[in-house]
């Protein structure tokens, strides 16, 4: 006998046929669905073999670790319920597969992502019922939410599809959302995310309560209970075949199936039944009502299911054993006649063209077969003997009539429900059958034994299971003595009074509603409170959407800063005046010169404010670079002051170069009055709270700095001038990244400037050339010659200054200097060589392309970091050699200096990439498009 | 640690001048402001460090140095300014061969992104 | 075998300058990328193993104990990060490629993207692996430089004006870090974050906390919350699409794996700001959602998207148990494939189709099948449905939030959900329209669709629409405007780029990959948000301390 272990293999082979089906149907055609269909049936007949040892009341489980971490186990149990579904689930499945190989019509090009569809959702379906672990189920229930939205959408060109399908997408995902929370605040309450051990030892309390409640809202939001249901009757936009399948028979059951599942250890709360007979009872009448008013076969039935699903759910709320029995054996019974029933519409629709009870005609006489089997469905609907569905209706009258005061209301209300039932039942046969006094339909096509034979399967196991509902009694009695519940006669008593009654409403209403249709004409389609409830919550959301981003989503850059300043002014700063924090001890200046230089700095700030044009704004800030250089070596920074020096004289001549090239009113006021005082408030308002930091943070101090431990690391690398070593060796790693951050800017700037036609769709920057053409710039060069004088004094001076700067290279190990500084003289000299003779100076000067520099440079400093490695020893960790120049004296060489030349290279190169990209080539561009290029002594003498 | 107050005026002063020059619309204004934002925040490094003679082994002690780790802060810092500002630059450039101005520009009537509403 | 963790960053910036060096030839900087990213993959994979076996990893650069020297320090979490955030390079780099040997359009095909891509990646590790606070202003410097020059490339108007907020934000938000560090050491006298995380104990919990926040909201600006967030819907987009990609993918996570650095190490143990982080990721989540409800154009939609569940990760954070941590560290992994694998279809459907704006698009599922599975696998993945990994973060750190209970946690989950909700909403919106519908013919057809008037489609939707599928339909009365500039009009290709492909369906399948082998994926995770849990791991293992 087969195990239960190899479900986790059926499933997967369900979904492995899911992914080579769309393939296979679309290569070979809707025949090869039949092929697929024997997957199903094989489950099938796979748990068939299972009965007996259910019967028998055994259960069993099958467990793989999955995410230990997130209590997420492929923990699977098969009992009665979760068999019954399985054997609805692979059965129907089965029978809907047979019936689409005719159902669609050849070369339906949506049959692909159908047939994969169906497949998937009958492996998540499966997953849904044997779970035995909270977090699978919701796995798969939100699985066939997402099917049944691809499903649904089938004829994807049409938006009626769409929005139906997305419609029920969202209305069932909110409920797994709910279904997902309440499970884990379920499982987290009761310490497990076993199912079965949850029932079995069901935690109490409010946690618990609320965990309940969330499930509930899941379950009603899948089985279309009100105010849900609405997405049902739109789901009927999938293809038939997929509406008997999971808008009858399965995906609407799994809210039932969970209330099933939990009202034995649940029913006790106090919410819990009232709720569901309620939401039952009243979903089941008005659905009842409805269904009584439509002109669409298929939509009628529709109706008819949530009704159905009203009585199922109201049954549960029963909350006795025996309103179980009869709740499971009616959604068996349900199942069978439903499935039958959408695929007699189904076929009804093939042949004459329409599902509208208005136009059908004759189709009784017609097709006798078809109809007869429809009939035998909807009786066991109306639930008349000797069909399953007075079988199970029986047993749900006896069941609730045994129970409380709460049970006999509900009596009451399936009674009324049952009438509607029959009502509908009655519309339905009248509809698709009865000849009407108008041309008889015509059979567009004979029907398919494809079609007939699945539905003919379903009927007879209704009539079997009505005439013979032993065997059932006992499967779902699971080893108890069989309650007996389940006959094909109880004999005359209170639930036969019921039915009768009730079948004598539903005719009459019936008739009612004949007579007021012919008097009111077709009609309309009802539009449900909720469903217009739903629309108007989706367009809600829109307009909030749009609103909220709107208001947040300027696409102004000051806005932006301003957000993040604000932030800044109100976090840190709020934090700061709760901490009650005070300044420490203080002095005036650190030297008496330094107030002096303050006072320079700020003013030249203020000038900025007031500077007229660009040019100006950039020599003023230029200004403050060179104020604070001066600053810096009052407070014992020489490097700081040398390389700040350096630095804003290269930032100087790059923005200069710039800014020649753009006219004066692109210096202009742009901001309003408003907006410039609210500029100032935030400019000032972060300024304040910098210097109140500046004041207040360092007085806080209680630890030593690290700095003062640096004396003997220091002196190991045999260098003598701390920063520089900080800069080479203890945090040359920070260098590293640096020169890295140097080059790459480097690079962005020539792809920004060799472009040409910046109003082409999508530019692309060209290589800027190792060397212009030395013949050919003679010709187009329109930059004035330069004084000899000027030419000749920078072409003596310099090679002296690149040998300054490989000096100030090498000092920096000891004294103020080193790379940064030297790459930056050099740099300057080219500069010089750029200002003195133009481009073909400068690409004299350096007859190479920059990349090659800073690539070298970059390379030196990797191999360097990477070296120290090889030899087993940190990255940069410094090797120091020491080399005699003889007369020279002794220097040492450490591999922090050949560190450090690689620093001096990539600045050099960096320099020069970016004179070659603002200098010679926009002189080229300027060049070629006539524009008047930049003179170049002028540019020297500013 | 004693502070310096002169120092922190200039803090302030800078980082307020700045801030308000980056809050423009005007490419070269922002530019400029971040240029002077980053002196300040260079100053602040100084501040958080004592302040003594150049920091040269064999001249003084740890006791008289100014604190090297700033400064070494500091030249980082001075540095990646350099680069980040001859990049803008080039961005300046690039945004005036379209616009014809130094302006940040925005997004116009016809990117304004607000979708096209109604169907699924 | 500590050596490695320096060479996970030398070799990339090795890699950089031989293409810079090489770069007059684009086959050879090709190669050059591609292996090196290779390299660093490979040396990544070794040190994960190692670490997941031999615990934290720990070099203290040219042999000075720290906290003298910088520290590089690799955890768990670290080097989980790096290696994904290499593969996503990884694949990107070879997208990119694809795209510029089969495409007219030349973005990114400049000298300056091989480099810069390297770089950016050396950044983005040297960032995850930072012990050094410094070191970490560093580590952004270089990511940030290399975004930039991503970011422009090409120097198109839409580009520039695209790449001034993210550059400008970018330059605040290091002025505001720069100036945190600076303060932190006036206040500690050190910058080691082990050394940091003990020394912060002996300040006023004021001062402390002062640091702590100025830190966070440097690193906020980063990560993308609300209300720092505006600049990256308005930056992203324009770029080319493997750019937008692999930012999407990698930088806002530097962001937040930052916050998670801070909150861990320099909270001094008792949670600090944690009602502060909530409300921020709760409004981040709405707020972004919102925000892609809104949006009519994929990338802009996407990058709302993108903005949104750093909240999720932030509420993580903000929750700080084992549980939380772990849940937030499989989520970053999660967003990281998922997002970059969104905006790599994105690029498809642009590269298809000339826009990503949802009024011209419809009909790709059946004009793309392929690239219809490869937008619906991680948009669903993206809105949490299961069994993909989005839905197990999204339970990880549920089961954290209500376990830890309280109002603000449980309103977070709320949030959460209710975020996940819209979520599956906009994808719906976008899948519906863009690869459902059919064609929308011309302007006139979209003003139909929206029941509105000509006037509400500007004659530059109108004429693009009508350039982009004249092969199939010519219409009377269509607008005959001159097309505008912007769109062009050479007939757009029919096949994808194989290349393009193969990438996008390997972080695709990476993505799937986090469901199906998710039990030791998240196993590994739950030790990684064990060491960060408890600092002492972290500390102790840098200074040295059994």
């Amino acid at each position: 006998m087969p195990t239960f272990a190899a479900l986790p293999a059926a499933i997967l082979l369900l979904m492995v046929l899911a992914v080579v089906a769309p393939w296979a149907v679309g290569r070979f055609g809707r025949a090869t669905m039949a092929l697929f269909a024997l997957a199903p049936a094989a489950v099938t007949a796979w748990l068939t073999t299972m009965i007996p040892a259910v019967a028998r009341g055994e259960v069993m489980t099958s467990r793989i670790e999955w995410i230990p971490s997130l209590d997420l186990t492929l923990q699977f149990r098969l009992d009665v319920l979760s068999l019954v579904m399985g054997l609805v689930i692979s059965g129907i499945g089965t029978a809907v597969l047979v019936y689409s190989v005719r159902y669609f019509p050849i070369g339906d090009d949506g049959l692909p992502k159908y047939s994969g569809s169906i497949l998937a959702f009958a492996a998540a379906m499966l997953i849904l019922v044997f779970a035995d672990n909270l977090i699978l189920l919701v796995v798969g229930w939100e699985l066939t939410g997402i099917l049944s939205y691809l499903l649904i959408a089938h004829r994807v060109r049409r938006q009626p599809s769409r929005r139906a399908a997305s419609q029920s997408l969202m209305v069932t995902s909110f409920g797994g959302l709910a279904l997902l929370i309440g499970s884990i605040l379920l499982g987290l309450t009761s310490g497990t995310f076993t199912l079965s051990g949850i029932l079995a030892d069901p935690p109490s309390g409010t946690a618990a309560a609320v965990a309940v409640g969330l499930m509930l809202v899941g379950g009603i939001s899948k089985s279309a209970i009100l105010p849900f249901h609405f997405w049902l009757p739109g789901a009927m936009a999938a293809p038939t075949p997929a509406s008997a399948y999971l808008h009858a028979a399965t995906m609407v059951k799994a809210g039932i199936y969970l209330f099933a599942r939990l009202s034995p250890a649940f029913a006790a709360l106090g919410f819990f039944r009232p709720a569901l007979i309620v939401l039952g009872g009243v979903t089941m009448i008005v659905a009842g009502v409805v269904a009584l008013r439509q002109r669409d076969l298929k939509l009628l039935l529709a109706y008819g299911t949530v009704s159905q699903l009203g009585l199922l759910t109201l049954l549960i709320g029963g909350g006795t054993t025996e309103t179980l029995l009869a709740a499971t054996a009616m959604l068996i019974a349900h199942a069978l006649f439903k499935a039958a029933l959408f695929f007699v519409v189904g076929i009804i629709s093939n042949v004459a063209n329409t599902r509208d009870l208005t136009e059908l005609s004759g189709l009784g006489r017609r097709m006798p077969g078809v109809t007869l089997l429809a009939w035998v469905a909807a009786l066991s609907m109306a639930g008349l003997p000797p069909f399953i569905g007075f079988v199970a209706k029986e047993a749900g009258y006896a069941g609730l009539l045994a129970g409380d005061d709460l049970g006999r209301w509900a009596a009451v209300a399936m009674t009324i429900g049952s009438a509607m039932t029959v009502a509908y039942t009655a519309r339905f046969l009248w509809g698709a059958f009865a000849t009407k006094a108008r041309p008889r339909s015509v059979l567009a096509q004979p029907v398919s034994a494809w079609m007939f034979v699945p539905t003919l399967v379903l009927v007879v196991i209704s009539v079997i299971l009505g005439v013979a509902p032993g065997p059932l009694d006992a499967l779902l009695a699971a080893g108890a003595a069989p309650s007996g519940a389940l006959a094909a006669w109880h004999g005359a008593g209170l639930p036969l009074l019921l039915s009768g009654i009730a079948l004598a409403a539903g005719v009459g209403a019936f008739g009612l509603q004949r007579v007021l249709e012919r008097r009111r004409g077709a009609v309309v389609e009802p539009t449900t409170g909720s469903g217009a409830a739903y629309r108007a919550l989706a367009r809600g959301v829109e307009a909030l959407a749009d609103r909220v981003t709107e208001g947040t989503q300027r696409p102004s850059l000051p806005v932006s800063l301003g957000a993040i300043l604000v932030v800044f002014l109100l976090f840190p700063g709020g934090v700061l005046l709760r901490s009650q924090l005070t300044p420490g001890s203080s002095v005036l200046a650190a030297n008496r010169f330094q107030p002096v230089l303050v006072i320079v700095v700020i003013g030249l700030a203020i000038a900025v404010l007031r500077a007229r044009g660009a040019l100006a704004a950039v020599l003023l800030v230029g200004g403050i670079g060179y104020g604070i250089a001066v600053l810096y070596v009052g407070r014992g920074a020489p490097d700081l002051a040398l390389t700040q020096i350096l630095m804003e004289t290269v930032t100087l001549v790059i923005a200069l170069l710039v800014i020649m090239r753009i006219p004066a009113r692109a210096w202009t006021r742009t901001a309003t009055g408003a907006a410039r005082v609210a500029r100032a408030v935030l400019a000032v308002g972060v300024g304040a709270l910098m210097t109140v930091f500046a004041l207040v943070i360092p007085g806080q101090r209680r630890a030593a700095p690290v700095a003062d431990q640096f004396a003997q690391p220091v002196a190991e690398t045999g260098g003598h001038n701390i920063v520089n070593v900080i800069l080479v060796d203890l945090r040359g790693w920070d260098t590293f990244g640096e020169i890295s951050v140097l080059a790459a800017a480097a690079v962005g700037v020539s792809s920004l400037i060799f472009l040409r036609n910046p109003n082409a769709v999508r530019g692309s920057a060209v290589l800027p050339p190792a060397v212009d053409n030395p013949s050919s710039w003679l010709a187009t060069d329109s930059v004035s010659r330069p004084s000899l004088l000027v030419e000749v004094a920078t072409r003596l001076i310099f090679p002296l200054i690149v040998m300054f700067s490989l000096y100030i290279l090498f000092a920096g190990h000891d004294a103020p200097g080193g790379g940064f500084a030297g790459g930056l003289i050099a740099g300057i000299a080219l500069a010089l060589r750029y200002l003195a003779g133009g481009r073909h100076e400068l690409a004299e000067a350096a007859p190479v392309d920059a990349g090659v520099v800073m690539g070298a440079g970059l390379l030196l400093a990797s191999v360097v970091a990477a070296g120290s490695l090889i030899g087993g020893h940190a990255a940069l960790t410094a090797a120091v050699w020491t080399a005699d120049l003889g007369p020279l004296g002794s220097i040492t060489f450490g591999s922090s200096t050949v560190f450090d030349i690689g620093v001096y290279l990539v600045v050099t190169g960096v320099v020069l990439e970016v004179l070659r990209s603002f200098g010679a080539e926009l002189d080229r561009q300027a060049a070629a498009d006539g524009r008047p290029a930049r003179d170049s002594n002028e540019m020297a003498a500013r | 640690m004693t502070v310096d107050l002169s120092l922190a005026v200039a803090i302030g002063v800078l980082f307020s001048i700045g801030v308000y020059l980056m809050l423009s619309r005007n490419m070269i204004r922002i530019l400029l402001g971040y240029l002077v934002v980053g002196h300040g925040t260079n100053l602040l490094l100084l501040e958080a460090g004592a302040w003594g003679q150049a920091p040269i082994l064999g001249e003084g002690s740890p006791s008289t140095w100014a604190d090297p780790l700033p400064q070494a802060f500091v030249l980082t810092s001075i540095v990646i300014t350099l680069a980040v500002a001859a990049f803008m630059l080039a961005m300046v450039y690039r945004g005036f061969l379209h616009t014809r101005d130094a302006d940040v520009a925005e997004a116009s009537a016809d990117e304004v992104h607000i979708d096209d509403g109604g169907e699924e | 075998m500590n050596a490695l963790l320096p060479l996970v960053v030398i070799t990339p910036l090795a890699g950089a300058a031989l293409a810079l060096a090489m770069r007059g030839s684009s086959r050879a900087t090709r190669l050059i990328a591609v292996t090196t990213l290779a390299v660093q993959l490979a040396i990544e994979v070794a040190m994960l193993a190692r670490i997941d076996s031999g615990g934290v990893m720990v070099v203290h650069l040219g042999g000075h104990q720290a906290p003298l020297g910088i520290t590089l320090v690799a955890d768990r979490f670290a080097s989980v990060l790096q290696l994904i955030s290499t593969v996503v390079t990884l694949a990107v780099l070879i997208y990119a490629i694809a795209q510029q040997r089969r495409d007219a359009r030349p973005d990114g095909s400049s000298a300056a993207f091989y480099p810069a891509m390297l770089v950016m990646s050396a950044g983005v590790t040297d960032a995850f692996v930072a012990g050094d606070l410094f070191n970490l202003f560093v580590s952004f410097e270089i990511l940030l430089t290399a975004s930039y020059v991503l970011l422009t490339l090409g120097g198109t108007a839409e580009r520039i004006r695209a790449g001034t907020p993210y550059l400008v934000v970018s330059l605040l938000s290091s002025v505001l870090f720069l100036a945190g560090i600076a303060l932190v050491y006036a206040a500690t006298g050190t910058v080691n974050l082990a050394d940091l995380a003990e020394k912060i104990g002996d300040l006023s919990p004021g001062t402390a906390g002062l640091l702590q926040a100025l830190l966070l909201v440097a690193f906020g600006i980063k990560a993308a919350v609300w209300p720092m967030s505006a600049w990256l819907p308005e930056s992203y987009p324009s770029a080319p699409a493997p750019v937008t990609a692999v930012f999407a993918g990698l930088l806002t996570k530097v962001g937040i794996y930052a916050i998670v650095r801070v909150q861990t190490l320099l909270a001094g143990g008792h949670e600090r700001f944690t009602v502060v982080l909530m409300a921020a990721a709760l409004a981040t989540m709405l707020v972004g959602i919102l925000g892609a409800i809104a949006d009519g154009d994929i990338k802009r939609m996407l990058s709302f998207t993108l903005v949104s569940h750093i909240g999720y990760m932030l509420f993580g954070v903000a929750l700080g148990s084992q549980v939380a941590l772990a849940a937030t560290a499989f989520y970053i992994v999660h967003h990281i494939l998922v997002q970059t694998a969104l905006f790599l279809a994105a690029g498809l459907i642009e590269y298809l189709r000339g826009t990503t704006k949802l009024a011209q698009l419809g009909g790709l599922a059946r004009a793309a099948p392929l690239l219809a599975v490869l937008f619906f696998v991680p948009a669903m993945n993206l809105a949490g449905v299961p069994p993909l990994s989005g839905f197990l973060g999204k339970v990880g750190l549920f089961e954290a939030g209500l376990s830890q209970g309280g109002t603000w946690p449980v309103m977070l989950v709320v949030g959460g959900a209710v975020t996940s909700l819209l979520t599956l909403y906009a994808i719906v919106r976008v899948w519906g329209r863009a690869f459902w519908r059919p064609t929308p013919l011309t302007g006139t057809a979209i003003a139909a669709a929206r029941g509105g008037d000509d006037s509400a489609v500007s004659p530059m939707q109108a004429e693009r629409v009508v350039v982009l599928d004249a092969a199939d339909h010519v219409l009377p009365g269509a607008p005959t405007v001159q097309p505008p500039s912007r769109i062009r009009a050479h007939v757009l290709p029919a096949k994808l780029p194989r290349g393009m492909l193969a990438a996008t369906v390997a972080i695709v399948l990476a993505g799937v990959m986090l469901t199906v082998a998710g039990g030791p994926i998240y196993g590994l995770l739950d030790r990684a948000a064990g060491d960060i849990a408890n600092p002492d791991v972290y500390v102790s293992a840098v200074l040295g301390r059994p």
